[in-house]
Order: C-alpha cells, then sequence, then structure tokens
C-alpha cells in the first residue's frame, strides 16, 4: 500500500507550548536555528543547539519515539557521509583496508556531521510535526509580504501550498485505490525489470492524471463560484498574532545564537587547521 | 469456491496517531452459490473487509481461507486468489485507462496470461452478460455514459471468469434506470452459479435480490442470516444509521396501529399480498 504516512501524518496534534507558537515565529526560529547548527564549528556548540534543541522537543510533547522514527530515512545517507569522512581525511591512520586509510581525523570529522544531521532533522521535523499545514502556509504567506514588492508572489505561492497540500492525501488515497483495483484485475506493480516495471504504471497513471485534472476544474470552478480573484484586499479568518510566548522564544533562540559565535571564537574548528 | 473468514481484524496505519480499526474479529463462511448482502453505514468497514477476501489488504490479525487454503501462507498465489474472486471496486469507472473498450476489458484476460484467442472469447462473453453493445468495442471507454462504463467496468472483471463476484456500491452515483439494469444484470449473473457479495447501503435494493444478510456496524458483524429474519428488525437497523426498506417500514407502521400483517415481507408484491389479506380478513375486502 502506498502509504502518505511520511508527508500527510506529519502534524501531531497535541497541545503544547510549541504548538501554540505563531507559526511565523517557529518558521523564523527554525531558519535561524539551522544557519546557527551550521555556523556553530566545534562539539561545544552542540552542547549549546543540543539543549536547545532537547529543550524544544520537551516543551513539545512530541514523543521521542516519533522524532527518532523520523530519521530512519537518512540512515543510509548518514551513514554514507560519516563512512565517506572516515576514509576521505588525510591523517593518522586508525586501520587500513587495502587502498583505504581510516583516519582519527576522519572520525571525529564524520562523527561531527553525523551529530550535525541529527539534531538538525529532529528540530527541523519539530517545525511540520507542532505546526498545522495550514497554519504553516498562513505563516509562510506572512512572512513572504514583504517581498511582493520585489515580485515574490507572496499569496499565490501559500495558496497553491494550501491547495497541494489539501490533494496530496486524496491523491495517494486514490492512487491506492486504482493499485488495488487494477490488482484485482492481475495487474502486478512489483515484479519485473525497469520497463516493464514502468510500463506497468500506465494502468495507474492514466486513471490518476484522469481524475487530477477533473478535480483541478472542479476546484477552479468552485473557487469562481465564491468569487476567488487573488490575494489582494483578502482578509483572513484566523490572523496570526505575535504572543509574549513567542517573544520568549525569540529571546532563547538569541540567546543560544550568540552562545554559539562565543563557542566559534572562543574554540575554533572541531579540527584545528594545520593540526593533522 | 468456499470462502472463510476467522477472527478477521483489520487496522489501518497501525502504531501511528492516526490509526483506525476498521473491523474487528469477523466470522463467517460464504458457501458456493450463495447470493449475500453486506450492509452498514458509511464507514462501518464494508470496503475494507471485501479487500481482504481477494488478498487486497493483508489482515492485522486473523485468517481468510479460500478453498480451505490460507491465502497468506506461503506459495499461495494472490493473483491466482484474485482471478477466483473478482473484485468490482466502487466507482470502478475511475479505473478504466485502455484507449479502446475492448483493450480496458481485456486488461485482466492478459494479464493472467490467457491467450490472444481466450481474450477474445472472454470479452464478448463478459459484454454479453453485462449487456454491452458490442459496437461500443472499439469506442475509446472515456466517450461513454455514466452506466456503460460502469458495465465496461464489470466486464472488466467478468472477463477473468471469477467464481465469486464481489461488487462495492455497484450502483452508488447511478441514475434510477441505469441502477436498475445493473442490478438486473447482476441477479443474472447469479443465476449462471456464482456466488455475489453485493455491498450496498441501499436496502431496498438488497432486500429484493440477496437471500443472505451479513450487517457490518463500527466494524462488528452485528447481525448475519437470511434476508427475511434481518430486514424484520427495523428498529435495529435504524438504531445503527441504516434505513430499513421502504416496504418493512410500511409494515411496521401498520402494526403500529394494530394490523395484523407480517414484518418480514421484502417486495412490495409480498406487502401488496399481505395488506390484501389483512383488509380482506376485516371484511373491508369488498371495496378493493
Ligand atoms: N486507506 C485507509 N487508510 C486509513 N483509514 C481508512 C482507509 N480506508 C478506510 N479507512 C477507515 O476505515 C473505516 C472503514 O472504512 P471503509 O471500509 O471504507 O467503510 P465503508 O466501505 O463501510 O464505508 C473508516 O473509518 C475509514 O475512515
Ligand atoms: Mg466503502
Amino acid at each position: 500500500m502506498i502509504s502518505g504516512g511520511a508527508i500527510i501524518g506529519q502534524y501531531y496534534p497535541v497541545g503544547s507550548f510549541v504548538h501554540s507558537l505563531d507559526p511565523r515565529a517557529k518558521i523564523l526560529i527554525s531558519v535561524i536555528f539551522m544557519i546557527v547548527l551550521f555556523v556553530g564549528n566545534n562539539f561545544y556548540a552542540f552542547a549549546v543547539t543540543g539543549v536547545f534543541a532537547v529543550l524544544a522537543i520537551t516543551l513539545s510533547k512530541i514523543p521521542w519515539k516519533v522524532l527518532i522514527r523520523g530519521l530512519r530515512p537518512i540512515v543510509f545517507i548518514m551513514s554514507f557521509t560519516i563512512i565517506l569522512h572516515l576514509f576521505l581525511t588525510p591523517g593518522q591512520a586508525i586501520f587500513e583496508i587495502g587502498p583505504l586509510r581510516a583516519t582519527w581525523a576522519g572520525l571525529v570529522q564524520g562523527m561531527f556531521i553525523g551529530v550535525r544531521l541529527i539534531i538538525l532533522i529532529m528540530f527541523t521535523s519539530l517545525l511540520t510535526l507542532t505546526t498545522s499545514p495550514i497554519e504553516l502556509t498562513d505563516g509562510l504567506e506572512d512572512i513572504l509580504k514583504p517581498f511582493s514588492r520585489m515580485g515574490v508572489p507572496a499569496h499565490e505561492i501559500a495558496m497553491m501550498m494550501t491547495i497541494a497540500l489539501r490533494f496530496i492525501p486524496t491523491l495517494l488515497e486514490e492512487a491506492d485505490r486504482i493499485m488495488k483495483a487494477q490488482m484485482a484485475r492481475g495487474a502486478d506493480f512489483e515484479s519485473g525489470n525497469m520497463v516493464q516495471r514502468s510500463k506497468s504504471l500506465v494502468p495507474l497513471l492514466v486513471p490518476l492524471f484522469v481524475s487530477a485534472f477533473r478535480r483541478a476544474d472542479d476546484l477552479a470552478m468552485a473557487m469562481e463560484a465564491r468569487c476567488y480573484r487573488g490575494g489582494e484586499g483578502r482578509t483572513r479568518m484566523r490572523e496570526l498574532n505575535l504572543s509574549t510566548n513567542d517573544y520568549f522564544a525569540f529571546g532563547l533562540t538569541i540567546v543560544m545564537s550568540a552562545l554559539v559565535v562565543y563557542t566559534r571564537v572562543r574554540f575554533g574548528p572541531v579540527i584545528p587547521r594545520g593540526a593533522v | 469456491m468456499p470462502i472463510e473468514v476467522r477472527n478477521l481484524t483489520h487496522t489501518y496505519m497501525q502504531g501511528t496517531i492516526s490509526e483506525v480499526t476498521a473491523i474487528f474479529d469477523i466470522n463467517f463462511r460464504i458457501d458456493d452459490g450463495e447470493f449475500i448482502g453486506l450492509i452498514g453505514a458509511t464507514g462501518s468497514g464494508k470496503s475494507t473487509l471485501i479487500q481482504h477476501l481477494n488478498g487486497l489488504l493483508k489482515p492485522s490479525s486473523g485468517t481468510v481461507l479460500v478453498d480451505g487454503v490460507d491465502i497468506w501462507s506461503k506459495g499461495v498465489s494472490l493473483k491466482k486468489v484474485r482471478q477466483k474472486i473478482g473484485l468490482v471496486f466502487q466507482y470502478p469507472e475511475q479505473q478504466v485507462f485502455e484507449e479502446t473498450v475492448y483493450d480496458d476489458i481485456a486488461f485482466g484476460p492478459k494479464n493472467l496470461g490467457y491467450s490472444q484467442k481466450e481474450v477474445e472469447g472472454q470479452v464478448e462473453e463478459a459484454c454479453e452478460l453485462v449487456g454491452l453493445d458490442r459496437e461500443l468495442l472499439s469506442r475509446s471507454p472515456f466517450e461513454l455514459s455514466g452506466g456503460q462504463v460502469r458495465r465496461v467496468a464489470i466486464a472488466g472483471i467478468l472477463a477473468i471468469k471469477p467464481k465469486v463476484l464481489i461488487l462495492d456500491e455497484p450502483t452508488a452515483g447511478l441514475d434510477p434506470r441505469g441502477r436498475r439494469e445493473i442490478l438486473d444484470n447482476i441477479k443474472n449473473l447469479h443465476e449462471t452459479g456464482i456466488s455475489v457479495i453485493l455491498v450496498s447501503h441501499n436496502m431496498d435494493d438488497v432486500a429484493r435480490l440477496c437471500e443472505r444478510i451479513m450487517v457490518l456496524d463500527k466494524g462488528k458483524l452485528v447481525a448475519d442470516g437470511p434476508a427475511r429474519e434481518v430486514f424484520s428488525q427495523g428498529r435495529f437497523l435504524e438504531s445503527i444509521d441504516l434505513k430499513p426498506p421502504d416496504v418493512t417500514v410500511l409494515m411496521e407502521k401498520l402494526r403500529d396501529r394494530g394490523w395484523a400483517v407480517r414484518n418480514d415481507v421484502l417486495t412490495v408484491e409480498e406487502a401488496c399480498a399481505e395488506i390484501v389479506k389483512e383488509l380482506q380478513r376485516r371484511g373491508v375486502a369488498g371495496a378493493i
């Protein structure tokens, strides 16, 4: 079965401090966090960003289980990165396999990148776990609005995202149903070589496109019938307002950023230049 | 081709926050040649249940036995199971994709490896069974009317020559004429000897056709028995958000007013006969 779990099942609807934050605040904090994570160039910085992430996760009431499950898709890429670093960084050898030489510096470097990736994925997935898709697009529209004078179609982008988010589950469900309907007629989506497999997708894709186009038509009609004519002069049902909680979160973020910058200046990179 | 279901439970998205147990601890047995109506309110688990019968869904727990063999045990070919147990999905017209009606109906038999000649024969036969005009075969399925495409889709399943035919709400969204025609087709199909499971939430259709009724409510099988027996429990059906057949409602109302009529009638004709009998007993028959 096609499972949309990764995309749709993302939002984790419990009430918490993090859930209650303004989506704009959460988006900005996530962006700042990402930058800071890359500014930090040693393990002391990780202590700071790590504590910040753990605090945020605790406050969000999202079970660790869910976050760790979210790491599963990147296990491969992470191991790959770590192994690459382990063998490609010059330095004192730990062991050698043929022409490959694992080094201590590579080990440290690989660990460093790995930890960074883990913190990055865990923290950023917190954004979509604690913010409903609707809130997210509302927040994004607001953040992009100042750029509309420079020609960024803020409202249109947000509307497209809203529609896409609305229809992804529907289309996945439909794909699942059509696939099963064709399997009931003996279709086989799983075996065969590349060519056979892509051919076997025709009975799935044709009906799926037909229905997607029909839905798009219907939706356009329904929007027009309700006098939709773009973003100009449109007001919101849910107005976004910054609260004290949001300022508090911003404050914490600034403190964290400052500390990371301090560790960078004070301690320098994890593998000091010229040390190897 | 007896089908037996034992302690069947299915949970969607198990282990996530949005997990739903759609059906719970279902048990029944279907024998050759039966005509079964599966009814239940929307969301009661009807579609989930029938997708287990030909191995499209895997049980979370419990077993499905076809011809006494667990279809999920090692070495069982699900493709073969799906050939023996044909399942017509709800709104099957949404699954057509070929350029011509012929090709679309032939999709199933081709997948199952029949020779070109056999395929031709089976497509013709299937068209006949659903009363589809031979001339339509070379047309594009996207040009046909709603009722016609639906018959194309049903023919697509019949062309694989199933021994059991399951139809998920085959009349949903059709006009009265299209609906009557489809139901007549289904009745004829049953008379050719295959077992039929008709999923519906239209009690009138089911009451007219089916011999045995299974009722699902919130994922549980709450009634399973002869149509007469099940439909005579009008109050019970109402309590689980099902509308009993019109004739049953009428008889219940008459009984409430003290008429001595049976409440297990299934067709308009039977109801008429009951009412005439009661009128005669009351001595007003001369008026008719
Ligand atoms: N693919 C699916 N993923 C998750 N939940 C589903 C899926 N299909 C059905 N359900 C849920 O299972 C329950 C039973 O659905 P279904 O079997 O379609 O009932 P019915 O056919 O009687 O209307 C419903 O609560 C429905 O929301
Ligand atoms: Mg259904």
